[in-house]
């Protein structure tokens, strides 16, 4: 991050540039191991031969409350076959704690686990910029989708178009992902600073 | 805030509208002052809806605006918000009045502690200001304006706000200015960004590669000149703001010195195949000095899309002998190259390209009432010597390659001005098809004898003025020029859509190649002594021909009238037609005036100039009304639908392959297509068997999203087909532009046969084959 503050003093700073690899489509997903709410540990590579969902959230966010409100998440789930395909949430929020992800998980009742990322350093190292932000990952840990959730940030349309299973049943069919990346938008993910 | 609480601000109907009539708002009307973004208990933001005059005319003009007032640390987002958050929307409910689109003034710029996300926003105060007029004759004594405001309010949280703010003017005799919101609206117009160019600055963009490609970086040099030679004032902190870009996942500048700065970039790994522009907000100046904020808009470079192959198009390696399945697809395919491959090509292919395009031209039906003027034109130079002959050829290239270097000068002028044109976008204007027709109007009445420009007649011929012969010559090439464009010969898209999306000098070579093609049958023809004796010998047939001819040329003005009318309506039609009626007059007299002398036939040309500057004033008055949409001929035709992102992806998730035609009326190849492929049983059949859902693009009219679509597949005119699959929808098969029905037939079949329905396991591998990928 050095680099960005310089070019801060200089007056000279590109579009948010982070001197980090994003996790990009195309390329292999950046790897991580990361606990969850329950102190369990998962690996991108444990998930090798499945395709691998990762949203990034946070509970305090309006816009990941409307998805949680609308059962967006886990009606995407329900769509795919559960031997195919894995969903895991991650949260970046710098204050976030184990226990907040659980309690939150009880209440919203979803199957996934939270894995806990309160460093920032995964969500940085995908480039995660807001919640929700999701990331498709294939069989072979290669970045398939990354973006939005849907086309409806102001959770106005009727019929919503959702990228995030469109990707998914293109990955797992065999097919070219259509859009592969989308801008993502929601709250910023409220990394440590 | 506890997640109960949380819970209670959804997006939808769980916003608290506190209506507060705060003191400060005293001057106000508590219904245009709203605030929202409760955060527990306390509102975030406040809004206000301001009106510069207190009374308004009907008819007049007048100001509104959204102020926003915000707590300490928060803020709302601009057009592009940046990595997160949303951009403000601000809608109207103004009825009896217009309200243009909003003035953003140049933003702030927001970032986390650690540099990682940025956004574009106002904090503290910020006004959002549109103009507005109010209609005429509006009965009622009050106008109301309403906004509705959506706009996501962030410090380290976010809390959506939703405000309704609305108040009413009475109308009156005469518009009575507020001074004092007046002047807080000019205060803050200044901040407004306006186009580089009205301020007298240019701004040139030189990327350091020729081109973009997805998921690549890309870096190059905008160079920003200000008015006369002054010097360009230095820049500080966060001064360029870049809109959201098509294909870009970010782009930025640096300051490299006064008036340069050096850009950075980043492509989409998924960018399809298009012409993005640079487009962002430019602070000039310091704190110190003063600001100046400028808009930039500068063609970035071709983008290639993931996975095309760069350097030569697909379609000319060789298959390979495993690709049996590309065998199997039809010859005329084959000119459909893959649009990521077009337009990557290099400028030498794409002069290639562009040369034998031109040549192509001469055999494409709208270039065929010039070819008949031609073949008159040579049986009459054959008779004259040998030099003269070689000087006619040399006249008529110039003539063509000088119109096209004008073509391509007023392409770059128009491109620098913002607007998206494309090849054969001057039949759009009405001005440029009035004048084409006054131009075939007078060569026909020429031919019939009505006047003579001192070029032809035996009984002339000793008068001959060697230059006059020479412009007809001249003339002749400019005409071939003129109505060539509308028709665009195989490759030739392919061509100009490369020079579109390229630099001034490529656009230039790029027209001389075509206009060099399209000269050279002619004179090859012309200058081989062999081919020219080949000729018939003149006699009084020449005269008879010359007449005959003079009946084709009048035959194309109905084509043109026919086009007016698809612009201008049929109140256009009759604008055009007298005017045409005038354009005779003028040629009579002028006939008239060249057999007298003196300052008679001064007076008489002075006449037949004044005849015909006046009727053009009266007559050629063409306003964009809406004209009736005439029935199009051909059932299959008949039953498309117009063309729209939306319907087609509706059609295509309904399983149904889907046929675009992009066409347009004054494309004489365009409807040569539709009479002769596209309404043909097989084809109408084959379209009812498979179920095919069948556009129509009309890109008679000017339409960015037409010209958006066709620029992606690296094309800049019409025609195009699109056959697009419901098992590859990402994946458009692009026909040659000059259709048979087996070409049409067979695609379709393929794009039904790749349907989801339709695929066994592993089916999709065949599937991707028929179809040329990205």
């Amino acid at each position: 991050m050095k680099q960005v503050f310089t070019a801060l003093a200089l007056g000279t700073l590109f579009v948010g540039a982070p001197a980090l690899a994003d996790a990009e489509v195309g390329k292999p997903a950046p790897t991580f191991t990361l606990k969850d709410e329950s102190g369990k540990e998962h690996t991108l590579a444990q998930y090798k031969g499945k395709v691998v969902v990762l949203e990034w959230t946070n509970p305090e966010c309006p816009f990941v409350q409307r998805h949680y409100k609308n059962d967006t998440m886990v009606t995407t789930l329900k769509g795919f076959d559960a031997k195919k395909v894995v969903w895991l949430a991650v949260d970046s929020t710098a204050h976030n704690t184990p226990e907040k992800s659980a309690a939150w998980k009880k209440d919203e009742g979803f199957p996934y686990p939270v894995l806990q990322d309160a460093s920032g350093t995964v969500g940085k190292s995908y480039g995660a910029k807001t919640t929700p932000h999701m990331y498709v990952i294939d069989e072979q840990g290669v970045v398939r989708y990354a973006g939005a959730i849907d086309d409806d940030p102001r959770g106005k349309n009727a019929k919503p178009a959702n990228h995030v299973k469109t990707a998914v049943d293109a990955v797992v069919g065999g097919q070219q992902v259509p859009a592969s990346t989308t801008t993502p938008y929601g709250c910023s993910v409220k990394y440590k600073s | 805030m506890t997640h109960r609480q949380s819970k209670r601000l959804g997006f939808v109907g769980g916003i608290g509208l506190l209506l507060v009539a705060a003191v400060a708002w005293a001057d106000l009307p508590a219904s245009a002052v709203a605030s929202s973004a409760p955060d527990e208990g306390d509102p975030r933001i406040e809004g206000a809806l301001l009106v510069d005059a207190t009374q308004v005319k009907p008819g007049d003009t007048f100001r509104v605006g959204v102020r926003f007032r915000l707590d300490p640390g928060w803020h709302v987002y601009w057009k592009n918000p940046g990595d997160s958050g949303l951009e403000t929307e601000v809608a109207w409910d103004t009825p009896g009045v217009t309200v243009g689109p909003l003035q953003w003034p140049f933003p702030q710029t927001f970032r986390t502690p650690d540099g990682f996300i940025t956004t574009h926003g106002y904090d503290g105060e910020a006004i959002l200001i549109a103009d507005a007029k109010a209609e005429e004759g509006s009965s009622t004594g009050m106008l109301t304006v309403s906004a509705a405001v959506e706009a996501l309010v962030c410090e380290v949280h976010c809390i959506p706000a939703e405000l309704m703010l609305t108040r009413s003017i009475p109308l009156g005799p005469q518009t009575v200015r507020d001074a004092e919101t007046a002047a807080v609206f000019d205060t803050e117009l200044a901040k407004v960004p306006r186009p580089a160019k009205d301020s007298g600055h240019a701004a040139t963009l030189a990327l350091d590669a020729p081109q973009l490609t997805a998921g690549q970086d890309f870096t190059g040099t905008l160079t920003l000149t200000a008015p006369g030679s002054a010097a360009v004032p230095a820049v500080e902190g966060d001064f360029f703001v870049a809109d959201r870009i098509a294909g870009v996942v970010r782009v930025g500048l640096a300051s490299d010195g006064p008036g340069r700065f050096k850009l950075k970039g980043k492509a989409e790994p998924d960018a399809q195949a298009s012409a993005p522009d640079l487009t962002g907000v430019l602070r000039l100046g310091t704190a110190a000095t003063g600001y100046q904020y400028l808009e930039v808009t500068a063609p970035l470079a071709p983008m290639v899309a993931a996975g095309g192959a760069a350097g030569t198009p697909a379609a000319v390696k060789p298959p390979s002998v495993k690709d049996s399945i590309a065998a199997v697809k039809p010859v005329g395919a084959a000119i459909a190259t893959p649009p990521a491959a077009e337009s990557s090509m290099g400028l030498g292919l794409a002069l290639v390209f562009a040369f034998f395009g031109g040549a192509l031209l001469n055999l494409m039906p709208c270039v065929f009432p010039v070819l008949a003027l031609k073949a008159y034109g040579f049986t009459r130079m054959v008779q004259q010597e040998r030099g003269r002959v070689g000087a006619h050829a040399a006249a008529y290239a110039a003539g063509i390659i000088g119109t096209m270097l004008l073509l391509a000068s007023v392409v770059l002028a128009v491109r620098a001005g913002g607007a998206s044109v494309g090849w054969g976008f001057q039949f759009q204007e009405p001005l440029f098809v009035a004048g084409v027709c006054a131009v075939l109007v007078a060569f026909a009445l020429n031919l019939f004898g009505v006047f003579n420009v001192g070029l032809d007649g035996t009984a002339l011929a000793g008068k001959v003025d060697q230059s006059h012969g020479l412009m007809h010559s001249a003339g002749e090439g400019v005409l071939a020029v003129v109505l060539a464009t509308p028709c665009s010969a195989p490759l030739l898209g392919t061509a100009v859509g490369f020079a579109f999306a390229a630099g001034p000098l490529t656009v230039l070579a790029v027209f001389t190649a075509l206009g060099l093609g399209l000269a050279l049958p002619f004179c090859v023809l012309v200058l081989v002594p062999g081919l020219a004796k080949k000729l018939p010998k003149p006699g009084a047939w020449m005269e008879r021909f010359k007449q005959v001819l003079g009946f084709a040329l009048l035959a194309t003005t109905v084509w043109l009238v026919w086009v007016m009318g698809g612009l201008a309506g049929v109140d256009g039609m009759a604008r055009l037609l007298a005017f045409l009626v005038a354009v005779g007059l003028v040629t009579w007299l002028y006939g008239q005036g060249q057999a007298q002398d003196g300052m008679r036939k001064l007076a008489t040309v002075a006449v037949a100039a004044g005849v015909l500057v006046a009727s053009g004033l009266l007559t050629l008055r063409f306003d964009d009304q809406d004209p009736v949409a005439a029935p199009r001929l051909g059932s299959t035709v008949a039953q498309a639908q117009p063309w729209s992102a939306d319907a087609v992806n509706a059609a295509l998730a309904a399983g149904q392959p889907v046929f675009i035609d992009f066409t347009a009326d004054w494309c004489l190849t365009c409807k040569f297509n539709e009479r002769t492929v596209l309404s043909t049983d097989e084809v109408r059949d084959a379209f009812t068997k498979h179920q095919v859902a069948f556009f129509i693009a009309d890109w008679t009219r000017r339409d960015a999203s037409i010209t958006a679509k066709l620029a992606e597949h690296g094309r800049a005119g019409v025609p195009m087909y699109l056959v697009l699959s419901p098992g590859a929808p990402d994946k458009p098969e692009v026909l040659p532009e000059l259709l048979t029905p087996g070409v049409v037939a067979d695609a379709v079949k393929r794009a039904a046969e790749c349907a989801p329905s339709k695929l066994g396991n592993g089916a999709n591998v065949l599937c991707a084959a028929g179809f040329p990928s990205h």
